[in-house]
């Protein structure tokens, strides 16, 4: 196995891509100086730093991940899938409880949970690759890939990290249409579906996740206490307006109204200082990236390399819709960072490695 | 090429059916993006100016910055309510890092317990933890500077500096100067209070209410960005507070100290006299003391009242709060018939020299009515009746004028009406005339009822100010005066504003020459050796005066009683209202004691001689220091020291009874 970049892969390199994610990295990388400006004086706060750092870091692990053929992570996607499981459940057994949850490891600066959405999309990839499908087998080809996402979703379930295990589960989800079932068994999957929500909502949350759900059906409901994120988020979004209220100049990230303004909330800082056209830039290149995704999914000669960029692009595609959809205010307030713009070093290395991925399976395209 | 790698199969179901499977996934993609973009245009250009709104709501806080109230001082400017610095002490919780240490330190400070210091900052939650709490409103600048030089060992602790009403004088003309409060509910709703907002404070009593206008001052108002957290980020913009108006009254301190004092007794076994004094310039009216006892100290009120306070004051049944020099109401007593002697003068029904018989009663009828003098004073003119008091002279007199003909006199002396002074609470008092007593009653006016009238009983009520205003209009040669509080209105920086001017409200239907006569006769009262009033004399100095001794209860719950046996409630109520120099007045005194339980000669005369004592003094140290300016000219002869108890035999302090109590009541059925 090969270290060394064939010369038609650079010939092919996805230079639009890593365009529309550097433009991307870029803009984060502004909007995270401002978020974090309250309060420092002069020069970029430690945590721009530290981001920066983490950018440089990522880049490398990018780097790396471009020289080796994606076709060998088919070939080692258990053994990496099996390592992230043990990562998770050692996180349960060793990790301190922080904030409600055990799911960071050495001290809060690794997060297993963002690595495992990768390792489960490279074995649900390697699986839809193996065994395509078939109409015939009924729902009967649901098991395996349902065997394969379940062990990492309740992992993180029982790290009680219910954002995640959620996004974890929607990523699996990504694989959906691939599967040939009938009609009925849509249906009968749906209500299944339904069914999964009400017992999640009776037994599988805590008091305050159900209030967090029942704010963000009535916002106003407790603007002080629980609602007071959704609501200040909603506020800071309508405040910029169409043009923004300016760079650093956004009062309800200045002044720190904007609950956990760097990480979760990332986005609303973004919409108070750029204002819908920012919004509208940055969501776009968001939608060409996922969409260019495809486009390599697509331009893949290469079922395992078409099955992994899909799954790939979910992992982008749902914590960028669930964080924006809550900072929105449509969707309760779920703790999922937003790719590449919130702070936070696994999140950032996981969405690199996904980018890096989507990149060498488009620089390998045309391989065959 | 490895195997394993690029084995061609392109995977599920062929490559055309997972383009199409992409392709479902894409335009999921799209779709989630265009409700983003709807609902980024629904919040951001929507719903933008109403959100930008509420978030400056968020991070604006307008601070009121109160104008300190204007100061109120005497007529020789001497501060009678000011506003100083009140420092507070306030805790924000959130900023509390050991709440324990923090609460030990500050007990020590405050000199409280660090226990009840902790309930009262509680363990706010949410916001409210960011919110402030009073620890104490009104520290000492000594303990301020303790807290503030100990202030990098107590974080969360802050420090607040606010206007408070200070009164310099304590209880000391409490009731002229009122009170402060919060504003209330259905105050505000009046139209005079449109431009105020809920928890200002207001002038509520006296002259803090009467002059709320001018002492307010205007508010201004700071704009400060605020972060999350309550902290002041940046000014944005001012409005600097004008301070409130300065008021010059006409009062002066030293005469409302000497005032209050007189009805202190020496005696700490017995209880101090309550009652009312009013000093006035007989010229113009201008007011130079009001007393009314017992007062309170309106300090209370300046930073809220606490409820035990508030509720001792109005359960008090000796009533503190109420004014009793403006709306207290009293029978006058024989402090009327210098009123009576000026009608009969007038109305030519008596002359001066004309002499009537006082065997010690007096027959109306079947009706007898007594003299206080048992023996009776004898054949008496008008001098001598007045210097005796003598009842059965102004019985006699008063017959002869009818009720209606002494009304009408007493109305132009002031009697029965407002003064109009500048005190709310004023009462008008009642003068009783057959008209009246037909409207309030539905009765017919008996003659026996003129009687007890001509010797200021009966139905006969009078405040003392009234009372005062009646003699400054003897001793001024027939002019009633509004009794003016205010000498003028300046600007907080002393900058006059207007002065106000002695208000001349009618004159009396009295030649000035029977004001001479009356006078004369009051001078008899004091000098005289048979007056009820010596002791009210000054060395030197010629007073006017009238003693008046007034019933508060039938005769018959008291009269098998020794007179320190009777209740307070019951005992009489003892007057006296003077002038002097007779010949020049320049001041008039009132004073009113409260069930005194002896005469006005005994009891009241010597407060108003203390108080017009101490304003000849003045007086005499003033001259001094324009004469020389050595100052310890006047300071010797300054005090003159009270006269010895009158050679007379009715008024002396082994007397106790009534010198001049009206008997006419007691034969009444």
């Amino acid at each position: 196995m090969s270290m060394s970049i064939d010369r038609r892969s650079l010939q092919y390199f996805d230079w639009v891509f890593l365009g529309i994610a550097a433009a991307l990295v870029f803009f984060a990388f502004v909007n995270l100086a401002s978020a974090t400006n309250a309060g420092v004086e002069g020069g970029m706060s430690d945590i721009v730093r530290r981001q920066a750092l983490m950018v440089g870091i990522c880049s490398v692990v990018l780097v790396i991940i471009l020289m080796i053929d994606y076709r060998h992570f088919e070939r080692f996607a258990p053994l990496l899938y099996l390592g992230s499981l043990a990562l998770l459940a050692a996180t349960l057994v060793i990790a301190p409880e922080t904030r409600g949850a055990r799911a960071w490891l050495f001290e809060g600066r690794v997060q297993p949970s963002e690595y495992a959405k990768i390792t489960l999309v490279l074995m649900m990839a390697r699986h839809f690759h193996r065994s395509p499908p078939d109409p015939s087998t009924g729902l009967r080809q649901l098991v395996k890939p349902i065997l394969i996402a379940a062990p990492p979703v309740a992992l993180i379930l029982a790290q009680k990290d219910m954002g995640v295990a959620l996004l974890t589960l929607l990523v699996a989800l990504t694989f959906l249409p691939f599967v040939r079932i009938s009609a009925r068994a849509w249906g009968g999957l749906a209500a299944a579906g339904v069914g999964a929500m009400t017992a999640l909502w009776a037994y599988g949350l805590r008091p305050y996740q159900q209030q967090r759900i029942l704010d963000f059906l009535d916002p106003e409901r407790d603007p002080l206490s629980s609602g007071y994120q959704a609501m200040q988020s909603r506020i800071a979004v309508g405040a910029g307006g169409l043009f923004g209220r300016g760079w650093m100049e956004g009062t309800q990230t200045q002044l720190r109204f904007l609950p956990t303004q760097h990480t979760d909330f990332i986005f609303s800082v973004l919409a108070e200082e750029w204002g819908f056209i920012g919004c509208i830039i940055v969501l776009s290149l968001f939608l060409a990236m996922l969409l260019w995704g495809l486009w390599i999914a697509s331009s893949s000669k290469d079922g395992f390399g078409a099955m992994l960029a899909v799954g790939l692009v979910g992992t982008l595609f749902w914590p960028a819709v669930i964080n924006v959809a809550m900072v929105l205010g449509l969707a309760p307030v779920i703790g999922v960072p937003l790719p590449l713009f919130s702070y936070g070093g696994s999140a950032m290395l996981a969405a690199f490695i996904s980018l890096g991925l989507l990149l060498n399976i488009s620089m390998r395209r045309y391989l065959f | 090429m490895m195997g394993g790698l690029g084995d061609g199969r392109l995977s599920p179901g062929g490559p055309h059916a997972a383009e199409g499977r992409i392709g479902i996934i894409a335009v999921g993609i799209v779709v989630a993006f265009v409700i983003f973009a709807v609902r980024l245009f629904q919040l951001q250009i929507v719903e933008g100016a109403d959100l930008r709104s509420r978030s400056e709501q968020n991070f604006v806080r307008t601070i009121r910055l109160e104008a300190p109230r204007g100061d109120i001082v005497d007529r020789d400017g001497r501060i009678l309510a000011t506003t100083r610095p009140a420092y507070r002490v306030q805790v924000i919780p959130n900023e509390l890092r050991s709440g324990d240490t923090t609460f030990r330190a500050l007990g020590q400070i405050l000199d409280e317990a660090p226990q009840e210091l902790a309930t009262r900052v509680g363990k706010p939650r949410g916001r409210k933890r960011f919110q402030p709490v009073l620890l104490r409103g009104d520290l000492g600048y000594e303990r301020f500077a303790q807290v503030e030089s100990h202030r990098y060992a107590l974080p969360g602790v802050v420090t607040h500096i606010g206007p408070r009403r200070d009164y310099a004088e304590g209880a000391s003309a409490a009731h002229l100067l009122g009170t402060i409060g919060e504003i209330g509910t259905r105050q505000l709703a009046l139209p005079r209070f449109s431009g105020y907002d809920a928890g200002e404070i207001v002038g509520q009593f006296g002259l803090e209410a009467r002059l709320e206008s001018h002492l307010r001052g205007k508010a201004g108002g700071r704009n400060m960005v605020v972060d999350v957290a309550g902290r002041e980020i940046e000014l944005l913009d001012e409005i600097k507070p004008v301070p409130g108006g300065r008021v010059v009254l006409t009062l002066d301190a030293d005469l409302q100290r000497a005032a209050e004092e007189a009805f202190r007794s020496k005696d700490p076994e017995v209880s101090d006299h309550m009652g009312a004094l009013v000093a006035i310039d007989p010229s113009n009216g201008e007011i130079l003391a009001l007393a009314s006892l017992p007062a309170y100290d309106p300090n209370a009120f300046a930073g809220g009242i606490d409820s035990a306070t508030w509720d001792g004051l109005i359960s008090d049944p000796w009533k503190p709060l109420r004014n009793r020099a403006v709306s207290g109401e009293y029978p006058p007593g024989s402090t009327y018939k210098a009123v009576v002697a000026a009608a009969g003068l007038s109305e030519k029904e008596i002359t001066r020299e004309e002499e009537i018989f006082c065997p010690g009663h007096y027959r109306l009828g079947r009706r007898v009515y007594r003299c206080w003098k048992r023996g009776g004073h004898g054949n008496v003119n008008m001098d001598a009746a007045l210097e005796g008091s003598c009842d059965v002279y102004f019985y006699d007199l008063g017959v002869r004028l009818g009720i209606d003909r002494i009304a009408r006199y007493a109305r132009g002396f002031g009697f029965g009406t407002f003064t109009k002074i500048d005190l709310a609470a004023e009462k008008r008092g009642l003068i009783p005339t057959m008209e009246w007593k037909r409207r309030a009653k539905g009765e017919e006016w008996i003659k026996g009822e003129t009687v007890s009238a001509a010797i200021g009983q009966g139905y006969n009520l009078a405040t003392p100010v009234q009372l005062a205003v009646a003699y400054g209009a003897i001793a001024n040669g027939g002019r009633v005066m509004r009794p003016q509080l205010i000498k003028r209105f300046e600007t907080w920086d002393k900058q006059v504003l207007s002065i106000e001017s002695p208000e001349e409200i009618r004159r009396v239907p009295v030649s000035r020459e029977i004001l001479e006569v009356v006078t004369e006769g009051l001078v008899a009262v004091v000098q005289g050796e048979e007056g009820t009033g010596g002791r009210a004399r000054i060395r030197d100095i010629e007073v006017a005066g009238k003693s008046g001794t007034t019933q508060v209860v039938s005769l018959d719950l008291v009269k098998d009683m020794e007179p320190e046996e009777i209740p307070i409630r019951y005992r009489d109520h003892a007057l006296f209202a003077a002038f002097a120099p007779a010949e020049a007045p320049e001041i008039a005194v009132v004073a009113l004691v409260e069930h005194a339980g002896a005469g006005g000669g005994t009891v009241a005369a010597p407060i108003v001689q203390k108080v017009m004592a101490r304003y000849f003094e003045k007086q005499r140290e003033r001259e001094a220091g324009e004469a020389q300016p050595a100052p310890e000219g006047g300071a010797e002869e300054g005090v003159s020291p009270p006269p010895p108890p009158p050679p007379t035999s009715t008024v002396t302090a082994s007397a106790p009874a009534p010198d001049d109590v009206t008997l006419a009541q007691r034969e009444q059925p």
